[in-house]
C-alpha cells in the first residue's frame, strides 16, 4: 500500500449532517498496553474513528496489528489503558464490570471465530442463551432469528450435528437475540470453506441492508473486498480508513 | 430455558465424572441418613421397650446385667435361678409396689426347627405390665395358657383351644387369654401359671427373675440400695432399668459419635471432591465462560451458573444416597443387630421422611459450600482472558 493513499485521521470523521445517521461508535486515541515481563507491548495506540449506524466495516491488517484487541475493546471485553470509547452515546469511561456487561449486553452483538456455541444446549438454545442473562422470555424471537438464518430445520439439533457454516449461522442468530445495534465478528470466516464463508458474508450483508451496522475483523480478502468502509491497522496503529463516505 | 436447566445439562455433560462425584456424595449422605435413622430407631426402641417391661428394676441371679436384661425382654433360658424365697423379701423392701416373680425358659422345637419361650407368672404381673390388652383372662388354673398376639396368629389359636405346647412333646393348654399386640418380644412369649411353668420345666421353688415396680420411680436409688443390702442381696443381682437403658444409651452414644465424625469426614471429602471436580470443569470451560460473559453473562450469572451445577450435583447425590439408605434400610438393620450389644425389638431405623428432607438439606448445604471456590474462580475470569486462555468449546 502506498502511503500517499493514507488519509489523515481527521479526514475519517464525516461532517455533520442533519441527516446523518446517529453515532455508534465514536473512538477517540484507544490505546491497549500490555505488560509482557519488562517490556511494554503496544497492542493499539491511539486509534480514533467513528462509525455510524448502518455500516459495514471490516477491521484488516497483519496478524499482531491490534485487530481482535481493538474488536474486544469495541464490544467492552476489554477496557483500554487510555482514550475514550462511546457506544451509542453511552462513554464506557470508568464504568465497571457489570455496567460494561451490561451495555455489551443490549448493544453489542458478538461472533466469534470458533463459534463459541455450548455442546450441551440445543440450537434454539444456544440462540437464545443471551436471554438467560437479560431475563427475558424470547423462544419466538430465536424461531424468528433461526427462520431468518435459514435454519429453523436445526433447532432441536446439537451444534456437533451442524456443517461449520450452520455453526456460524447459529452464532449470528445468537447475536441478534438481544437486537444489538452492532454486530462484531471476529473472523468469522477463518473456519469455514470458502462456500460456506460466501453464505455467511451474504448474511452479514443482508443483515447490514436490514439497517444493522456490522463490523469484521478478518484476513479474508473477499470479505474485506465487500465491506465498503475498511480500517486498516498496523502496529496497533489505524494507518487507513476508506470512510463512510465511499460506501 | 431456564437457568436449572441449563445447569443440569452442563452438569452432565461428563457422565462418568459426574456419576462419580454424584456417588461420592451419595456414599456420605447414605452413611448420614443411616446413622440419623439409627438414631432415632434406637432411642424411640429403647424407650419403648422400657415402657412395655413396665418394671423399675429387674432382679435377677447373678452375672452379668447386660445379658440378663437381654434375655428377660427377649426371651432366652436362663443358666442361673432365684430361690422363691427371695421374692418375699423383694416384696418386703420398703417403696416396691409389686414384686412379679417369673420362671423363663426356651425350648427348640425340633419339628418346625423354631424357639419358644415360656414365662410362668402370676396375675400380680399385670400390675407391672400396665399397657397389656388381654382378650380373655390370665392364667391361673392349670393348663390355661396366655398367649402372645404374634404365636397366637402363627398357630392360628383362639380363645378357649386346646393346643399341644410346641417344643414341649406330651403338655398341652387351653388359650384362656390372648394379647394385644405390644409390638415387643411378648407377642411371641406363652405365658402359664407359675407353679405349672416350674413343674414343667422342674424348677421347683425357683424363679429366673422378679419384675419390681416402686411407688414412686424417684426412690429407685434408695430401693435399689435397700435389695442390695438385704440377706438375699449376695445373691441377686439388682438391675435398676433405667441406669441399665442409659448404660447401654451411653455405650451406643459413644459409637454413634465416632460414626458421626466418619460420616463428616465422608460429608467434607465428599464436597472436597464436588469442588475439585467443578474447579476441573471451570478450567476445562474457560473459553466458554468467556463467550457467556461475550453474550451478555455478568460475573454474578456466572457465578450463580457454576454455583447452581454444584448444587445439583450435590443434591443429586444426596437424593441417591438418602434413597439407597431406605431402600437399604432393612439390610442394615441385620447388619446391626448381628453386631449390638443389646438392641430392642422394635425396627432399629427409623428412615423418615423428615429425616430424608433433613439429608437433602445437608446435601444442599455441602453444595452451596463446595460450589464457592469454583464459582468464585469462574466469576473472576474476565472475558478477554477466558476467550483467550481457554480451550474445548
Amino acid at each position: 500500500m502506498n502511503t500517499q493513499d493514507l488519509r489523515p485521521i481527521e479526514a475519517m470523521v464525516p461532517p455533520f449532517s442533519a441527516s446523518a445517521p446517529p453515532v455508534v461508535i465514536e473512538a477517540v486515541g484507544l490505546t491497549k498496553t500490555y505488560r509482557r515481563g519488562t517490556e511494554s507491548v503496544h497492542a493499539l495506540d491511539g486509534v480514533s474513528f467513528t462509525v455510524r449506524e448502518g455500516e459495514f466495516a471490516a477491521i484488516v491488517g497483519p496478524s499482531g496489528a491490534g485487530k481482535t484487541t481493538l474488536l474486544h475493546l469495541l464490544g467492552c471485553m476489554d477496557t483500554p489503558t487510555a482514550g475514550a470509547l462511546t457506544l451509542s452515546g453511552h462513554s464506557t469511561v470508568g464504568l465497571r464490570d457489570g455496567e460494561l456487561t451490561r451495555l455489551r449486553r443490549e448493544q453489542v452483538g458478538f461472533v466469534f471465530q470458533h463459534f463459541g456455541l455450548l455442546p450441551t444446549l440445543t440450537v434454539a438454545e444456544n440462540v437464545a442463551l443471551p436471554t438467560l442473562f437479560s431475563r427475558r422470555r424470547a423462544a419466538e424471537r430465536a424461531r424468528e432469528l433461526l427462520e431468518r438464518v435459514g435454519l429453523s430445520h436445526r433447532q432441536n439439533h446439537r451444534p456437533h450435528e451442524l456443517s461449520g457454516g450452520e455453526m456460524q449461522r447459529v452464532a449470528i442468530a445468537r447475536a441478534l437475540v438481544n437486537s444489538p445495534r452492532l454486530l462484531l465478528a471476529d473472523e468469522p470466516t477463518g473456519n469455514l470453506d470458502s462456500a460456506s464463508g460466501a453464505s455467511i458474508l451474504a448474511l452479514f450483508q443482508q443483515l447490514n441492508r436490514d439497517g444493522l451496522t456490522v463490523l469484521v475483523v478478518t484476513h479474508n480478502p473477499v470479505l474485506a473486498a465487500a465491506a465498503p468502509r475498511q480500517l486498516t491497522l498496523r502496529d496497533g496503529k489505524l494507518v487507513l480508513d476508506t470512510g463512510p463516505l465511499s460506501r | 430455558m431456564h437457568w436449572i436447566v441449563m445447569a443440569l445439562k452442563n452438569a452432565g455433560r461428563r457422565r462418568l465424572r459426574a456419576a462419580v462425584t454424584v456417588g461420592g456424595v451419595a456414599i456420605a449422605i447414605a452413611a448420614l441418613f443411616s446413622l440419623l435413622s439409627f438414631q432415632r430407631g434406637y432411642q424411640s426402641g429403647m424407650q419403648g421397650e422400657l415402657e412395655r417391661l413396665g418394671a423399675h428394676v429387674l432382679v435377677v441371679p447373678k452375672g452379668c446385667p447386660y445379658d440378663a436384661a437381654s434375655m428377660a425382654l427377649h426371651g432366652a433360658s436362663w443358666p442361673c435361678y432365684l430361690k422363691a424365697d427371695y421374692l418375699k423379701r423383694v416384696a418386703q423392701t420398703s417403696g416396691v409396689a409389686t414384686a412379679a416373680p417369673l420362671l423363663m425358659n426356651a425350648v427348640y422345637d425340633s419339628t418346625t426347627g423354631e424357639q419358644f419361650v415360656y414365662q410362668g407368672a402370676e396375675p400380680g404381673l399385670l400390675a407391672v405390665k400396665r399397657a397389656w390388652h388381654i382378650h380373655g383372662t390370665f392364667p391361673t388354673a392349670v393348663r390355661e395358657r396366655l398367649l402372645g398376639a404374634r404365636i397366637a396368629e402363627k398357630r392360628h389359636l383362639r380363645i378357649g383351644q386346646e393346643f399341644a405346647l410346641p417344643g414341649l412333646p406330651g403338655e398341652t393348654g387351653i388359650v384362656s387369654g390372648i394379647l394385644a399386640p405390644t409390638q415387643g418380644a411378648d407377642d411371641d412369649f406363652t405365658y402359664m401359671p407359675l407353679a405349672e411353668a416350674q413343674r414343667i420345666f422342674q424348677r421347683p421353688n425357683q424363679l429366673t427373675h422378679i419384675l419390681v415396680r416402686l411407688t414412686d420411680p424417684n426412690i429407685l436409688d434408695a430401693v435399689v440400695s435397700d435389695l442390695r443390702g438385704c440377706d438375699a442381696g449376695m445373691d441377686m443381682n439388682v438391675v435398676p432399668l433405667t441406669h441399665l437403658f442409659h448404660t447401654i444409651q451411653g455405650l451406643v452414644n459413644s459409637t454413634r459419635t465416632l460414626l458421626g465424625c466418619v460420616a463428616l469426614v465422608a460429608l467434607l471429602i465428599a464436597g472436597a471432591g464436588v469442588s475439585n471436580t467443578v474447579l476441573m470443569a471451570v478450567t476445562e470451560r474457560t473459553r466458554e465462560i468467556g463467550v457467556l460473559r461475550a453474550v451478555g453473562a455478568t460475573p454474578w450469572d456466572v457465578f450463580g451458573l457454576i454455583w447452581l451445577e454444584t448444587v445439583q450435583v450435590c443434591l443429586l447425590g444426596g437424593l441417591v444416597g438418602a434413597a439407597v439408605a431406605m431402600m437399604g434400610a432393612r439390610g442394615i438393620e441385620t447388619w446391626l443387630r448381628e453386631r449390638l450389644p443389646f438392641s430392642p425389638t422394635e425396627t432399629l431405623l427409623r428412615p423418615e421422611f423428615g429425616l430424608f428432607l433433613a439429608c437433602l438439606l445437608t446435601a444442599l448445604l455441602l453444595g452451596s459450600v463446595a460450589g464457592l471456590l469454583p464459582a468464585w474462580r469462574a466469576s473472576r475470569l474476565t472475558p478477554i482472558e477466558a476467550i483467550r486462555q481457554g480451550g474445548g468449546v
